[in-house]
This record gives structure tokens, C-alpha cells and sequence, in this order.
């Protein structure tokens, strides 16, 4: 488990966080940088600031895959729950799984509370607002209430109205295990396995399974508070009641989370408020391009996809799964053995029993590496068959989520996109691919290698280096 | 000041730093090529090869030259055709059209004024397996030359009429060119010449300046011809000489051009070949036999080639970037003056060739399937199999915007529109047909015809502003800057935003 303070200071081991004082910042507001810089690619952002809370910005996101670059979008969280860097996408997404209710339970361990400094309401952390918000906003925290089964966790975004006063937006799931006068706490800049946890919890629509019945209890150690017990490590905790469960409170911005399941809101009144002696707190630019709750979403969906079609038929023929930023969740990307003709027909339409958000899947070979979405955005044009290839449902079907059209509820197709070879081709209908190790003999390749390295010239970061080995990998 | 020849690009090349020249060594068989693709794939120089291993020739060997950057593939283009070289996607385009709307008249120059005529062979002195022609990837049918420019008879235009088709080396004589019909040289060769029975007389021109080598990439109208838009390009006439065996007209500064007839009802074998979809597209098929009668060069030519398929995906080689330089403003232009409401035309960077995005306003219902219509039977026929259309303030340079549009906007149940489905030409080159489907067509295109799509990606209604206005999103990214953040992303803003 990794503090969220420690991670901070692993990225700017890294030279992946880069610190902006208030001097610096301008006057422009810590949401427009916040996006700029994920819009650009950029680092994450540590808002240094002389009043209030510190901030940072980008620290569950990272690049797109629209360029070979150093990092893959998932690679900070990677580093957060404790992988390498540079670990495969399939890793990630066996460790998120192992967070929620498919992982081991552990001893829970206690450890004292980091925020041990109580202020005296909201205002002391002067949390920003964005250059369209009517109200200083919270994002990425986890809330936390308890029940008789146990304390439940969910993601959790909202305003601050007053000094002591919240409105927030929760799982509809969450609000519904709470009433008026329930206490709850909210728990900001956690552990990332903890945020982790909350968004998968989320997403899977398991908020009502206890943490004590997930993996990360144990995971993350924890403390109790007056709402339900939140990780030790948390830089700033708000323990409230609940004022109101059916507040009339339209957010001006929701997080992505509320693409996949149903939102609630809430309204709380603050009772305490405590934190560490030099907080930070995570911010996401809602609704922005490549934003940390959209990243977040994405990955802990893909994750749940991932783990559940991959134990559906008793055999694990997924290498990968994904929903990308770049794709805001609109589109699932999968690569996959096709175990029979027809497969992917099946493969595709599971997807989209699973999960509402999308309405159109790509599958790609399994040979097809994560981390090559160029080799992707290639083969669905060119593998794929325009008029067989390309295949939709009877206009029947309900409309996905996350898409801008037929969000009034008309039905219509869903589309696969099948750009895998066809099992019932003859092996020497397979193309060939044109690649630096299948189109040259090692002998050759290697000449290559040392002339350009006695120039200088090295690999990129991702250059396709299994290819040297004349065949992929995947992950 | 555009450069005026082929020689004098790899010396502004050089000047750049973008030029790797060897010395030592290297084999035609793979090794080039290998060493090219090394280079296309970590985004390195353009490698030119000075002393290639069993050549009778001093030729010098060029990996790729067209090559452009993965962000920013429009630079050494724009550097060549003398414009800044830190234009925006956006601008790049504009100057290109604003170019191409100028078009000048070439100029003919006398043999001796003419430094492709440096050296010239004919009769039993022609020997073209004299020069060094790659060997591309294992598994091709032979040696290629590949990024040429073929010269053949207009019926239109005293200039003759310029386009791209590789040709395969079979012995010192004798070549195979890729005509596949549909085209307009094919065209003429398949329809007009064979069926009178007559050789068609034709000039392959390697190593010509590059503002020929762009016009040959372009769809030119009939009427019009690639020699005036090639002299709109460089803002000066082309010199043309005329050839030895013929009355065609050749580009004077060429490195080598190689003369001779396509023969009727004569095939020779084509492919394998690892193409532009970056895979191998088997099987062998028939082409048109060239038979050659003269060869013409400079001294120690340099002769240009490009490792096919290995501008795919992340990577980028001469003819995608040639795609995106040359055939998108082309096409952008070519879209307006036939009256479309076109922002942009623009390849998807990740397979050129198979697929464009069009940035562009919806003006009338129906407009969209007007515009692809348009395009499918005319420049978009063989090659391109989808377009994606997204609304005109959506750039199409980022592909990041263009999934999320196609993400978000386009509706699987009303937004995606397959052409004649299955009734369409296709080229054999492609992978999803079976080979029984690909062979045997005697013209060049597949057996089996194939569907077309378009994908409106556009908005129906009032798209949602995501950002901040331009000003503070300007301040931010200089603040970012400030804060020690380098990147193209955050370098200056009038380059910012159009990078690919």
C-alpha cells in the first residue's frame, strides 16, 4: 500500500510530477492547467499553494496512445498500486480485480490516523474552483458509511456550499444504504488503492459488498472514523451527517463514474474536519479529456470486463481489455483468441451484456500488444472486412450510456468490429505481417542494430521489440 | 526557395541534421531496407547508403526520404518547398493549396541542359540490373523500384500525365508494373492502347525533384496536368527534357529515368510484395510487362526506395507521409472547388491509404452521402475503403479528437453507411479477401468486388464545449511551459494543437 503523499514524491522521482506554486500558476485557474497538461500529455501537477490544501492533478491518467511514447496511460497507476512503471496492462488489471470482491480478504490492519490535525471547518482547505463552477468542488474521494455488514466505500465528488456544508454525488447504491442523520465519512487523497477500490466497487455495482469482503481490506491499512473506517494514510477526512438524502442539487459536472451506474446526491453537514500537517488532495478536471476520473472508470471497467469474460466460459482466451480516454468510454477494445468461428460474435455480445456504457466493440488478434493501439487504429481499418466484417445488431437494442446520441432512451444497433483473422481460413490465407523481425533474417537485424547504434540511434520507448524475437507480446 | 532536385533535397536534408550517410558496405539484399525500417520506426535520419555491395553502379541508395516525423510529418516537406518549418498541420495545408492554385507551365530545356542525360544507355548497353534496386523484405517476389514516378501519354495535356506505380525487376531488360485498373495510366493502358494492340510508351523517373514527386502522389483532374501543379508547388517552372526513344517529356534534373513501351497482352509476374497495409499481400498476380529501351542518369545517381508497410501504426515511411503531405492537400482542394463545404481531407495517420478523416460542414440532409459518393468514384475508388467525417471544428490532424468523436458521435444504428455493399472495385493488395477472391482479374483489381463505408462522426445538434476559452487555455499552457514542461503539446502556440 502506498500513501498517497509517498506516490506523489514516486512521480516526481520519476520526473512524471511537476510542481506549480501559486506565484507561477498566474491567476489561471488549477482546473484549466489541471486539463491542459492531460490534454497536452503532459505530467501531473502538484499545485503548491500558499492558502489552503495542496493539490495534484493527473496522478490516476496519463498520455494517450495516439503517439509511441514513454508511458502508457495506466502507467502511474501502475506505479501506485505498487507495480513497476512499465508493467504489462494485463497486470494492472489483475491487481485492480484483486481490490474488489474477487480478491482475498486480509487481517485488517490498523495503523494510527496521518491526519491528525483537526481545522476548524472547509474553509481551512480552500478547495478551488473551477473556471465554470458556481461552488469550490471535491473530486476524487472516497466515501464511506457503515452498515451492519460492514463499511461500504464508493467514489464520491461534490461541492463545498458552506463552511460546514457538503453536496456531494454518490452511487445511487451507496445513497440508498444511508438516511437522514447517518454519519459518513469522506476520505480525500487516499492510498490510489483505495480510490482504486472505490471506483471498482463502483462500477461493478458492488457497493454493497463490505470492504471486509474485498481485497483491499488488508490491502490498505485502515482507521475508524464517525463515518465508516477509511485508510490511515488519508491526507483529509470530513466526517458528516447525512442533512438530507434528496437534496434538489444538479452538479455542474459529473464524474465518469456516473456513466456506468446510477448517481445520487447528497447533502451533509460537516461535523469535523481533520488532516495531515501538510496535505495534498487529488483534483480531477471533470469532463476534460483524458481526466483522472474518466481514466479511472475506464480501467476499473476494463478490469471487471476483463476478469468476468475471461471466467465465463471456463477458459481465459482475453489477453487484454480496454475502455480508453481517447475513446471517453465509448468503445470497448479487446483482444482476444478466437477459439471458433463465431466466437467473436459471442465474445462481443457478452461485452455488452456486461456493462451498458458502450454500444460499439473491436476486437483485434490476440497478438495484437496493448501497448501498440497504433498496430489497433490500423488493423480494424485493414483487417477488417467492410461489409462482413463490419457487424450490427436489429436496431432493437437499448442505447449505451456513455455515447451523446439516442440518450432519450430509443432503441437501435450496436456494432462489432471483428478485425481478427477468420479461424476457418486456411493458414496461408493469413497475411504475413511487415515487421522489423519477420521480414528480416537475425543476421540482418542485427547489422541494422549496430549501425544504427554506433550512431546513436536507440530504440524508441515503444519500439515493437518482440518483434526482434519474431514474434509479440501481449499485455 | 523550393529545392529543384532530388540531390539538393538530401543536401538540405543534410543541413538539418536529417541525413545519415554510410560508407561502409551494405548489401541491396535487406540490409538497406533493414537498416531503413530500423530508422522509420525510431523516428531516426534518412539514411543514404553510399557504397552498396555488389553494384556495377556508383549509385547511392536513400531509405525513405519522404519520410516525416511521427508528430510533425508535414516539416521536411515544407522545408523542401521552401516554407517555414514549423507550420501547423492546419497551415501546412493551406500553403500547399494556396500553391497548387497557381499552377505553372513547365519549361523544356535542351538534352544537354538536362542532368538526368549525364549518362545515357541504349540498346544492348541498357542494363538495369546494372543499378542497385533493393530487395525489400523476405518473402517479396524480387527486387523493387518503388518510389518512382511514372511518366506516360495524356491525351489531354502536351505534358504527359505523372503518377506512382512501382515496378518488380525480372531481368536487364524487362520489368513488371503495378497497373491496377481504375486508375487513370492503367486506364489507358488496359483500355486504350492494349486494346488497339500497341505498346504504350512510358518513362519511369526515379529520383525526380520533389515537387514532382508530390504531384505524382496527387489525383490531377483530366485536363490537367501534374507538370504545372508540380511548377505551382516549388513557385517555378519544372524543367522537362524529352526522352531518347520516345516523345515523352521527363523531369531534366531526375537522377535516373528509364525508358521504354508497356507491351499489350504481355504479363509478367508481380509479388509478393510487403505493402501498405503493412502486410504481405500475396499471391503473385500478372502485371504489364515493361520492356525497356534506354536508361538516362546522373552520375552516381542516388536512387530512392521505401520499405512498403513499414508506415503503419505508429510509424511513418515515404508514401504515408506523401499521403498526408501531398494527396491530403490535394484532395482538400479538390473537394472545395467541386463544391463541398471541406475543412480538411486528411489520411488517418495510422493506415493511410485505407482511410480519411474529412473535417467538414453538413450544409443540406444528405450532403454527407453526397460528398462520399463523390469521393468513391473518383480518387477515393481503389484504395481507400472508409471515411470518416467529423464536424468541421473538430481538427483533424489530432487523432485523439477523431476517436472521440467517432467515439461519442457516431451511432451504430444510423451513422455508419456501407456503400453498394459488396459491389464495389477493390485492389488486390488488401487482406481481408480471400486470395480465391483476389485472383485472376486480368486488369489489375480483385475478382471479388468489395463494400465502401462512410462514418458520420458529426454532430447532430450542438456539440459540447469541453474547454476553457483559447486565451486562458493559452496562459495555461504557458504557465505548464514556465513550470518546465517541454513537448511538443506545450512548445509554441501557432505550431500547437495541429500536431498529428
Amino acid at each position: 500500500m502506498i500513501p498517497f503523499a509517498d506516490y506523489l514524491r514516486g512521480l516526481r522521482r520519476d520526473d512524471d510530477l511537476v510542481a506549480i506554486t501559486d506565484g507561477q500558476r498566474d491567476d489561471v485557474p488549477v482546473d484549466v492547467l489541471a486539463a491542459e497538461a492531460l490534454d497536452g500529455n503532459g505530467p501531473a501537477l502538484r499545485f503548491e499553494r500558499d492558502d489552503g490544501v495542496d493539490l495534484a492533478s493527473g496522478v490516476f491518467s496519463g498520455p494517450d496512445q495516439m503517439h509511441c511514447r514513454e508511458s502508457a496511460p495506466w502507467s502511474r497507476l501502475s506505479l501506485g498500486l505498487g507495480l513497476d512503471v512499465e508493467a504489462p496492462l494485463v497486470d494492472l488489471l489483475d491487481t485492480v480485480v484483486c481490490l474488489g470482491p474477487t480478491g482475498t480478504p486480509e487481517k485488517t490492519t490498523y495503523t494510527p490516523q496521518a491526519a491528525s490535525r483537526t481545522l476548524e471547518d472547509l474553509q481551512a482547505l480552500s478547495f478551488p474552483r473551477g473556471v465554470d463552477d458556481t461552488w469550490p468542488v471535491i473530486s476524487l474521494g472516497v466515501a464511506s458509511i457503515t452498515t451492519d455488514d460492514g463499511t461500504h466505500w464508493a467514489p464520491v465528488y461534490g461541492v463545498v456550499v458552506s463552511t460546514d456544508t457538503l453536496r456531494v454525488r454518490v452511487p445511487a447504491s451507496l445513497a440508498s444504504l444511508s438516511d437522514d442523520g447517518d454519519t459518513v465519512a469522506i476520505a480525500l487523497g487516499v492510498p490510489p488503492a483505495a480510490i482504486t477500490a472505490a471506483y471498482l466497487l463502483a462500477v461493478a455495482d458492488r457497493v454493497e459488498t463490505p470492504i471486509q469482503e474485498t481485497g483491499v481490506e488488508g490491502a490498505v491499512p485502515l482507521v475508524p472514523t464517525n463515518g465508516g473506517r477509511v485508510p490511515s494514510a488519508t491526507e483529509v477526512v470530513v466526517e458528516a451527517t447525512v442533512a438530507d438524502s434528496q437534496p434538489d442539487f444538479e452538479p455542474d459536472r459529473r464524474e465518469a463514474w456516473e456513466h456506468a451506474v446510477a448517481g445520487a446526491s447528497l447533502a451533509l453537514d460537516v461535523t469535523r474536519v481533520v488532516a495531515t500537517d501538510d496535505p495534498v488532495v487529488p483534483i480531477s478536471p471533470v469532463g476534460q479529456p483524458m481526466a483522472d476520473d474518466l481514466q479511472l472508470t475506464g480501467l476499473t471497467t476494463a478490469a471487471h470486463l476483463y476478469h468476468r469474460v475471461n471466467n465465463y466460459w471456463g477458459i481465459s482466451p482475453v489477453e487484454w481489455l480496454l475502455l480508453p480516454p481517447s475513446t471517453e468510454l465509448g468503445v470497448c477494445f479487446v483482444a482476444s483468441d478466437v477459439l471458433y468461428a463465431g466466437f467473436e460474435w459471442q465474445l462481443a455480445n457478452i461485452l455488452f451484456s456486461f456493462s451498458s456504457l458502450f454500444d460499439t466493440v473491436v476486437i483485434v488478434d490476440d497478438d495484437v500488444p496493448s501497448w501498440d493501439f497504433g498496430r489497433v487504429l490500423s488493423d480494424i481499418w485493414v483487417k477488417a472486412h467492410p461489409s462482413r466484417d463490419w457487424l450490427f445488431s436489429e436496431p432493437d437494442a437499448p442505447a449505451a450510456k456513455r455515447p451523446n446520441y439516442r440518450q432519450d432512451g430509443t432503441t437501435g444497433a450496436r456494432l462489432y468490429v471483428d478485425a481478427t483473422w477468420d479461424p476457418r481460413w486456411d493458414d496461408s490465407y493469413l497475411a504475413p505481417r511487415v515487421t522489423f523481425g519477420k521480414s528480416f533474417p537475425e543476421s540482418v537485424r542485427e547489422l541494422a542494430r549496430e549501425f544504427w547504434s554506433a550512431r546513436g540511434l536507440e530504440p524508441a520507448d515503444c519500439d515493437p521489440i518482440a518483434d526482434d524475437l519474431d514474434g509479440d507480446s501481449t499485455g | 526557395m523550393a529545392v529543384d532536385s532530388f540531390r539538393a533535397y538530401l543536401d538540405r536534408l543534410a543541413d538539418g541534421g536529417d541525413l545519415a550517410e554510410f560508407e561502409a558496405g551494405v548489401s541491396w539484399d535487406l540490409e538497406a531496407s533493414a537498416i531503413t525500417m530500423l530508422a522509420n520506426q525510431r523516428d531516426g535520419p534518412i539514411p543514404a547508403f553510399r557504397s552498396i555491395a555488389e553494384s556495377e553502379t556508383d549509385a547511392v541508395l536513400v531509405g525513405d526520404p519522404y519520410r516525416g516525423s511521427r508528430e510533425r510529418p508535414w516539416d521536411r516537406i515544407a522545408r523542401s518547398l521552401g516554407m517555414a518549418s514549423d507550420l501547423s498541420g492546419a497551415d501546412y495545408y493551406a500553403a500547399v493549396i494556396d500553391r497548387l492554385s497557381s499552377p505553372r507551365e513547365p519549361r523544356v530545356v535542351d538534352r544537354p541542359a538536362a542532368p538526368c542525360k549525364e549518362v545515357v544507355k541504349t540498346g544492348g548497353d541498357v542494363d538495369l540490373l546494372s543499378f542497385p534496386w533493393p530487395y525489400i523484405h523476405q518473402g517479396d517476389g524480387g527486387r523493387y523500384s518503388n518510389l518512382q514516378t511514372l511518366v506516360a501519354p495524356a491525351p489531354d495535356s502536351e505534358w504527359g500525365r505523372w503518377s506512382s506505380h512501382r515496378m518488380m525487376l525480372h531481368d536487364e531488360t524487362q520489368a513488371s508494373l503495378l497497373l491496377l485498373a481504375g486508375e487513370q495510366v492503367p486506364n489507358l493502358y488496359y483500355y486504350q492502347y492494349e486494346r488497339r494492340d500497341q505498346p504504350m510508351p512510358v518513362a519511369a523517373v526515379i529520383g525526380a525533384e520533389p515537387a514532382v514527386e508530390y504531384s505524382a502522389d496527387m489525383w490531377i483532374p483530366s485536363g490537367r496536368s501534374e507538370a504545372t501543379f508540380a511548377g505551382g508547388l516549388k513557385e517555378e517552372p519544372v524543367d522537362l527534357v524529352p526522352c531518347e526513344t520516345s516523345d515523352l517529356l521527363v523531369p531534366a534534373s531526375a537522377e535516373l529515368v528509364i525508358e521504354g513501351r508497356v507491351l499489350p497482352g504481355e504479363r509478367l509476374d508481380e509479388g509478393p510484395f510487403g505493402d501498405y497495409f503493412g502486410y504481405m499481400n500475396g499471391p503473385r498476380r500478372s502485371m504489364p510487362t515493361f520492356e525497356i529501351d534506354a536508361i538516362t542518369h546522373r552520375r552516381a545517381p542516388r536512387v530512392p526506395f521505401c520499405v512498403e508497410g513499414s508506415g503503419v501504426g505508429y510509424d511513418r515511411n515515404s508514401s504515408s507521409t506523401l499521403e498526408v503531405t501531398a494527396a491530403g492537400p490535394d484532395a482538400t482542394l479538390g473537394l472545395r472547388a467541386a463544391g463541398f463545404d471541406v475543412e480538411f481531407a486528411v489520411p488517418w495517420r495510422f493506415t493511410s491509404r485505407t482511410v480519411w478523416v474529412i473535417a467538414t460542414n453538413c450544409p443540406y440532409p444528405g450532403y454527407l452521402h453526397e460528398l462520399a459518393n463523390f469521393i468513391f468514384t473518383t480518387w477515393g475508388m481503389l484504395h481507400i475503403d472508409f471515411f470518416v467525417f467529423v464536424d468541421a471544428d473538430v481538427d483533424p490532424f489530432d487523432p485523439r479528437a477523431v476517436l472521440t468523436a467517432f467515439a461519442l458521435e457516431a451511432d451504430p444504428d444510423e451513422d455508419f453507411h456501407q456503400f453498394g455493399v459488396e459491389r464495389m472495385p477493390k485492389v488486390p493488395l488488401n487482406i481481408y479477401q480471400t486470395p480465391d477472391e483476389k485472383e485472376g482479374a486480368d486488369v489489375g483489381t480483385s475478382k471479388a468486388k468489395t463494400a465502401k463505408a462512410y462514418v458520420d462522426a458529426t454532430t447532430d445538434g450542438e456539440r459540447i464545449r469541453r474547454h476553457a476559452d483559447e486565451e486562458l487555455r493559452k496562459r495555461a499552457r504557458a504557465v505548464i511551459r514556465e513550470a518546465g514542461v517541454s513537448g511538443a503539446e506545450f512548445g509554441s502556440d501557432e505550431s500547437r494543437g495541429e500536431t498529428e
